[in-house]
């Protein structure tokens, strides 16, 4: 693990949670308070919220194939294929 | 009674344009990942639109509409898509989890001074998509909802209707998993020396 105190290793051990925003706001205070003082903790912070970053914008598609939202848009006109099981639940 | 659609119902069809279309090209980025392939992508992202569509006189407005789809997509694609492509079910993917994997290595190479993110700058986008897909379908699935498409571990846990314990441990493994991957790309692509 980490060279450091029991605070960096709280910290290190809930720095996915907290880049995550899933903390309650105690925690998270807590976490932000060490970070501000703590170099070596923020280094590793800011590489793995960069690198979430990162995978978000670079698996991200920009481009979609031509014609696909025309075809959805038929599709929704009625040019529906029979046959298709639904389950629409949430 | 029968259940009105939003085929016969110009409000709810109109609604559904309005809210629904929009939400295409996360879903067909989501759908890329997935299944790896432009052609089973669009089949599935038609397949999603086509139930959405069918029942979204079903969906109650207000609620979570892009965690809905999400759902939709996902149970499409395992119904679907997973059979065909037969991609084993689970895979407990690295026993070891090096909590800093990538941190550590990338930090113990001396690349001109630069910092460790900027080597991951250098990979190239669709080197980072390679890796994510190389992903075991139960790791790949929970990353790509958190770190791509930005859902919360509830919400992602609504979409997998799986516990929330399981989709943390899950995309925790997923993460170090893809780090891996991309320590290795990184070394294929000879930006850093391993």
């Amino acid at each position: 693990m980490v060279d450091c105190g029991p605070e960096c290793e709280e910290t290190l051990r809930q720095i996915e949670g907290f880049l995550d925003h899933e903390l309650d706001p105690d925690l998270r205070s807590k976490i932000e308070r060490h970070l501000s003082g703590c170099g070596s903790c923020t280094d590793r912070a800011s590489f793995q919220q960069h690198l979430k970053e990162l995978v978000g914008s670079k698996c991200a598609e920009r481009q979609l194939p031509d014609g696909l939202k025309e075809r959805i848009g038929q599709l929704m006109a009625g040019g529906e294929p029979s046959g298709l099981d639904v389950h629409p639940s949430a | 009674m029968p259940q009105t659609t939003a085929q016969d119902d110009p409000a709810l069809r109109a609604r559904f344009e309005r809210d629904v279309l929009p939400v295409l090209p996360s879903l067909y980025g989501a759908a890329m990942r997935l299944t790896r392939n432009p052609t089973d992508a669009e089949d599935l992202v038609q397949e999603t639109y086509l139930r959405a569509f069918r029942g979204f006189a079903g969906f109650q407005e207000g609620t979570n509409l892009k965690a809905w789809l999400y759902r939709i997509l996902t149970n499409s694609y395992i119904n679907t898509y997973r059979k065909k492509q037969r991609e084993p079910q689970t895979v407990d993917g690295p026993d070891d989890l090096d909590e800093w994997y990538l941190f550590d290595r990338l930090g113990a190479q001396s690349v001109e001074g630069s910092a460790e993110d900027e080597v991951l700058d250098r990979i190239p986008d669709e080197d980072v998509k390679r890796a994510l897909e190389s992903l075991p379908e139960n790791f790949r699935l929970p990353v790509l909802l958190a770190d791509v498409e930005g859902f919360s571990y509830k919400e992602i846990a609504e979409i997998m209707d799986s516990p929330i314990g399981t989709v943390m441990s899950r995309l925790h493994r997923g993460r170090k998993a893809l780090e891996r991957a991309l320590w290795e790309t990184a070394k294929e692509r000879g930006l850093v020396d391993g």
